[in-house]
């Protein structure tokens, strides 16, 4: 048992070199990274800078026969720029220390200093493959402050749209799971699934991935011929090509093996860790915000929330599918009871809300999204807080991982469905 | 409007909450010292008529004033919303309990607002930052962080960036506040 190993026997000293400013250069100077002499310790997972918290400087101790290993920032399983410190003994993972903030913008701190049609923009780029859930949010949450009616049309397109970034969503999302345990086929399924979606939102929005299209009071754009012309040929055999590319996978030896049993999470671990969305779904409880806390037109379509008690990364990936099956029923609701009328609300062109608060709250792809806003008259929103589902979820890797092997460590991660964009925010 | 559950958490928690149930459109709130979090949060937690199970969110706040940490909770058995705000964390040295003890998942949202806001979580076992490098020293939501092209803060606040021409700013800077405003000469 020995504390901080290579700390002493290092040829190069552990502190940073002091740089032209002043004796403690800042880490994320690139002039650091360009003094220093690249060589191994680049790559070296333990800081080099006292540890901060019991846990760290607990995790950071290598007990007999334990080493650290370094997933990522850079490696195609953690979907973005995730860094895992692995603690392995042999090939079991014993403790896992997430990294986070490589791909930190200050999303929060930009959208307090932008008006609130701004807003809506700068929340695009957080999930990237599901942004229309994130205009929805802050929509959802502006729209509560002002008592803003929004019409039935611009409703209708709007779950319309989100449903379909839904299934968009999902079909990636089983491909990456496939691609993350070493099947590239279905991948290839699924981007062809997405960029028909997409293409068809292009032509509804004008965007492929930031799409811009949700507004205080309504949307951006009504109904088009070509994004219609463009649904009706999918939804004509939608159905059928979610079962198609289902059988790629679910009846493949190798992938069900491979998941089945791996990272059991339980109701109760679950529930206490904040998990949400298809993972949640996947223990048994059925948490979905569009049932629980419904917003939008939720109440009025028939729809089910498929939920699965095994809690393992097989029954996460099967939630998805019956979730993507329950999306199309939706859209099919949507095209068949669309109404006539506006598609904007009336509302001045400077937003000055009453000072109060308000929480919207939309069911993403990925989980519960949610915004806490905070008005104080002006402008600008005081307050604006991005709840983003990745976040928690990707949490309990931390109480996951412990136990497994390395090689189910991806397994396990992209079964959890994180998006570094949103995390990282 | 949901009046039981105004009810409800004026007979349990009556003698914790700051002033009156505060209820708008469908969400519910209450104010709580910060002393009292733990007390509160395990009779939401436990409670019969509560089972407040689920952690939906917990967000710090800085009012300029005081701090806020705020809870968004979701109930099981009666899927009721609720909203506590634990209000009245002096800024000076922001410090509340931590949430970890019945939700271990509060740990990375109590890291975000420590990161973010300084707020220190008393119990939380792994209070790091976690989005700004080790070596940060502010905490960048806090109001008195400003953006470098903070529009309010600029020669040109007040009109909009749209309708006035270019031209360059200039700025007196302030070197006993360190603060340089002018490019370098």
């Amino acid at each position: 048992m020995h504390t901080r190993p290579r700390a002493t026997g290092s040829p190069r000293p552990r502190t940073m070199p002091a740089g032209p400013t002043g004796p403690q250069p800042s880490l994320d100077d690139p002039r650091v990274m360009l003094d220093r002499q690249i060589g191994s310790d680049l790559f070296d997972p333990i800081p080099p800078y006292p540890t901060r918290t019991e846990r760290e400087s607990e995790f950071y101790t290598l007990g007999e026969g334990e080493m650290f290993l370094n997933l990522g920032p850079h490696h195609p399983a953690t979907h973005g720029v995730l860094r895992l410190v692995l603690k392995l003994s042999g090939e079991k993972v014993v403790d896992v220390d997430p990294v986070l903030g490589y791909l930190h913008r200050g999303v929060e701190k930009i959208c307090e200093n932008s008006d609130y049609y701004h807003v809506i923009d700068q929340v695009d780029p957080l999930e990237y493959v599901s942004s229309l859930y994130q205009e929805w949010a802050a929509v959802l949450a502006f729209e509560k402050l002002m008592d803003v009616q929004v019409p039935r049309r611009a409703e209708y397109i709007r779950v319309l749209s989100a449903e379909l970034l839904r299934v968009a969503s999902h079909t990636l999302f089983m491909g990456f799971m496939a691609l993350d345990l070493g099947g590239l086929t279905p991948i290839l399924y699924g981007f062809i699934e997405r960029d028909e979606i997409v293409e068809m939102l292009a032509a509804l929005t004008g965007a492929r991935m930031l799409f811009n299209y949700y507004r205080i009071g309504g949307v951006n754009g009504d109904l088009n011929h070509e994004f219609l012309s463009r649904l009706g040929d999918w939804m004509s055999r939608a159905a059928a090509q979610t079962e198609a590319n289902a059988t790629l996978l679910n009846e493949n030896e190798i992938f069900v093996r491979r998941s089945r049993g791996v990272g059991v999470l339980t109701r109760n671990t679950a529930l206490r860790l904040g998990v949400t969305g298809g993972n949640l779904r996947a223990t048994g409880i059925p948490f979905d915000v569009r049932r629980t806390h419904p917003y939008s037109i939720y109440p009025e379509l028939d729809f089910n929330v498929p939920t699965r008690n095994e809690g393992d990364a097989l029954a996460r990936y099967l939630i998805r599918i019956d979730e993507v099956r329950e999306s199309i029923r939706i859209i099919d609701q949507c095209l068949t009871n669309m109404p006539d009328g506006p598609i904007m609300a009336k509302l001045p062109r400077l937003l000055r809300p009453r000072p109060g608060r308000a929480f919207g709250a939309v069911e993403g792809p990925r989980g519960l999204l949610g915004v806490y806003a905070i008005s104080d008259g002006s402008d600008q929103p005081f307050r604006f807080r991005i709840h983003d589902p990745s976040f928690v979820n990707l949490q309990a890797v931390t109480h996951l991982l412990p136990g497994n092997l390395m090689a189910d460590t991806m397994a396990i991660v992209s079964s959890l469905d994180p998006v570094m964009g949103g995390i990282d925010k | 409007m949901d009046r039981s559950l105004a009810r409800r958490l004026e007979a349990h928690l009556g003698s914790y909450i700051k002033g009156d149930v505060y209820q708008r459109n469908d969400e519910t709130e209450i104010r709580i010292a910060p002393g009292s979090v733990p007390d509160v949060l395990r009779t939401l937690h436990d409670g019969v008529e509560m089972r407040f199970e689920l952690l939906v969110d917990l967000a710090g706040v800085d009012t300029g004033e005081v701090m806020q940490v705020v809870y968004h909770l979701w109930s099981d058995a009666t899927s009721d919303w609720l909203r506590v705000i634990a209000d009245g964390i002096p800024r000076d040295n922001p410090r509340v309990p931590s949430a970890t003890f019945l939700w271990p998942g509060a740990e990375w949202l109590e890291r975000e607002a420590y990161d973010m806001f300084g707020i220190v979580f008393e119990g939380n076992r792994d209070l790091r930052r976690i989005f700004m490098p080790a070596d940060y020293t502010s905490f960048p939501l806090r109001k008195d962080f400003f953006l470098p092209d903070d529009a309010a803060r600029s020669p040109g606040a007040g009109v909009r960036h749209v309708e006035r021409p270019y031209a360059p700013a200039v700025v007196a800077d302030d070197p006993a506040a360190g603060i340089r405003r002018s490019p370098a000469s």
